[in-house]
């Protein structure tokens, strides 16, 4: 018990001293943080750069062969049609430089759903501000007939639907439902990117520095690989609780600087539901998937001859554990596709698949445990795989061990 | 004589179909430096590995202290393996009390033991600084501390001078002296000739997995009719192979 305890603080530590394990911690929610704020900070600035513009430009003509555009829409904004020249001469005047823009509506816009932009400069703001122009004028117009504002805008913008879904008569909590048991695949891809592949590091730099002679002298093989996989779930618990405290140091400071916090899609903190199979179902695919990834990687790390071709090989499951995300519309709405159904028995895409199907609750009757017991006999196998391949390849320094040999007596 | 430390008995060891070592045995008394010697492939590394629980013998006994040596058992065992390295990217004081630990020893004892031992061999000031920042021979110094950390009973070295400055070979020689004189007992495992004639008591020489000479450093030389064990060596490794015979 005591050596498994020192093998633990021994991987524990040696993990999270590194200074780059701090500096990947923090350069992921900050280069994040940094992306999301670029993004809505620059698109907003862009967004009133060209209403600023458009407000700007008056000397645009405008010709409607189409016959669908309002002639009080167009006076709301100021603009004035053409109606003395024919558009190729407005067209030679928008070359020329006497007029900035020109729009053109043609006779047949139903049918093509194209009408023409002319401009007299190539600045990209000036045609993003035009054609916004030219696409408002065409909308509203169409939607005029329609009546009052508020009709005009819910054309234009739809309404939320307020879903209310039932489940053995009884009202669920709809798309709230989903985000207690959701949180377990943003958990596994984050034990997926820093955790397991730190399983595949600690032993292949063990096997490469050739140190694994002098541990295994002390340490039972089995005491070893157990202690790695604690010591890589204590990384992982230390790496969720520092990204929940950054988050809730963001939500706290978001209050206290008076910030609209808005989560997406509808979702509502107070109205998320913790129902306990979900999240049993959720813990179990987590822990289960981790272990039989962590189990491959010992194993690829024990049997191949260096850090650098365990790298190499270990993509393999790397793309395995993503391919379900290619997938995820079916995986949704086709539960019983025979695709669907292969994705979730097979190895590789198993925890990924059976995390999102538990997240939106399309495993019905008996397959959440189907599913649970098929995953838990690939977990035994891949960590019977990873210990029998460490006692075999631990000490084959500079070599790979055989497939053959791994299901040798 | 003392009952032996180690007793190997009709030991041997196939790997997939592989004769690794075949029908060995030999013994090892405390208080003496026991060579084991062989060329390259001979079985030497693999008779140690068996010897410590790493492999799982084909037949045969290897027991240390009259029991089966497991790696939870292992406490009284001192290892420096010929396949050398440590955690580079770890601090010399805590690999090395992490190994004591591994051993079985406290941490505080571990820690101050360690301490003891950098100051001996005058790395004290590197306790601190990582095993990749050391030359060659500082971090072997520290992985034959690893190796004697918690005074062992017996101590396995695998050619534990290779690489080594003639200062700090001959620190690592004096090291050894003194543990025989305390009453470990040491398998050394060398290809210089002139360290068995100063260090060894007696002596196995390993051809193809097999005994060809075991004894007293006197009874080997007798027998072979040579005052030289270099010359022991070379003359049995020049047998062919088919007029060879087991001890």
């Amino acid at each position: 018990m005591s050596k498994l305890r020192s093998v633990i603080r021994h991987e524990y530590l040696t993990i999270v001293k590194q200074p780059s394990f701090w500096i990947v911690m923090i350069a992921i929610p900050t280069l994040l943080a940094a992306i999301i704020g670029l993004t809505y900070f620059g698109n907003k600035s862009s967004a009133e750069r060209i209403e600023e513009v458009a407000r700007e430009l008056k000397n645009v003509s405008i010709i409607d062969k189409s016959g669908l555009i309002n002639a009080a829409v167009v006076k709301q904004t100021e603009l004035q049609f053409s109606t003395d020249v024919s558009p190729e001469e407005a067209k030679e005047k928008v070359r020329q430089g006497s007029i900035d823009a020109l729009i053109v509506y043609p006779e047949n816009l139903a049918e093509s759903k194209t009408y023409q932009v002319y401009l007299s400069t190539n600045d990209f703001t000036k045609s993003s501000s035009v054609t916004s122009i030219a696409d408002n004028l065409l909308k509203t117009s169409l939607f005029i007939p329609l009546g009052s504002a508020e009709i005009i805008a819910l054309a234009q913008n739809g309404a939320t639907g307020d879903v209310t879904m039932f489940k053995d008569g009884e009202a669920t909590g709809g798309f709230n439902d989903y985000i207690a048991p959701g949180l377990f695949i943003v958990l596994f891809y984050i034990i997926f990117a820093f955790s397991v592949s730190y399983m595949l590091t600690s032993v292949s730099e063990e096997k490469e520095n050739r140190s694994m002679e002098m541990v295994l002298t002390y340490v039972n093989p089995r005491t070893l690989i157990v202690g790695k996989l604690l010591a890589v779930s204590l990384v992982t618990l230390t790496q969720v609780t520092f990204f929940l405290l950054l988050a809730l140091i963001g939500f706290f400071a978001m209050q206290q600087v008076g910030g609209d916090i808005t989560l997406p899609a509808g979702i509502s903190l107070d109205k998320i539901s913790f129902s306990p199979m979900p999240i049993f179902f959720g813990a179990a695919y987590l822990i289960v998937g981790f272990l039989m990834f962590a189990g491959f990687m010992i194993a690829t790390a024990a049997a191949a001859p260096s850090s650098k071709e365990a790298n190499n090989f270990s993509s393999v499951f790397f793309i395995g554990a993503f391919i379900p995300f290619y997938f995820l519309m079916p995986i949704v709405t086709d539960p019983d596709g025979i695709v669907v159904r292969f994705l979730t028995f097979f190895p590789l895409t198993s925890p990924v698949v059976a995390l999102i199907r538990n997240a939106v609750g399309n495993m019905e009757g008996i397959t959440p445990w189907l599913v649970l017991c098929t995953m838990t006999i690939f977990m035994l196998i891949s960590i019977w795989i990873a210990v029998k391949a460490f006692k075999l390849g631990a000490l084959e320094f500079g070599s790979a061990i055989k497939v053959s040999k791994l299901f040798r007596k | 004589m003392h009952e032996p430390i180690v007793r190997v008995k009709n030991y041997s060891l196939t790997i997939g179909d592989k004769k690794i070592v075949e029908d060995l045995s030999f013994e090892v008394f405390p208080g003496e430096v026991f060579a084991l010697l062989g060329a390259n492939g001979s079985g030497k590394t693999s008779t140690i590995r068996s010897l410590l629980g790493i492999y799982d013998v084909t037949s045969g006994e290897l027991l240390v202290n009259g029991k089966k040596l497991t790696p939870e058992k292992a406490s009284t065992i001192g290892y420096l393996p010929e396949e050398r390295g440590l955690y580079t990217r770890a601090k010399v004081l805590d690999t090395m009390t992490y190994f004591g630990e591994l051993k079985g020893m406290a941490r505080n004892n571990a820690r101050r033991e360690s301490l003891a031992y950098l100051e001996r061999v005058d790395l004290a000031d590197k306790a601190n600084v990582k095993l990749k920042k050391l030359s060659g021979g500082q971090q072997q110094k520290v992985q034959l501390g690893v190796a004697i950390l918690g005074n062992p009973k017996l101590l396995i070295l695998d050619e534990p001078t290779k690489g080594l400055d003639p200062v700090n070979r001959k620190l690592l020689l004096t090291i050894v002296d003194e543990l025989q004189k305390n009453g470990t007992a040491v398998i050394y495992i060398t290809h210089l000739m002139e360290e068995v004639e100063r260090l060894a008591d007696r002596l196995l020489i390993l051809k193809d997995g097999k005994a060809r000479a075991y004894g007293t450093v006197k009874a080997v030389k007798k027998e072979f009719g040579s005052e030289s064990i270099e010359d022991i060596f070379v003359s049995i490794y020049n047998e062919k192979s088919s007029e060879a015979t087991n001890v």
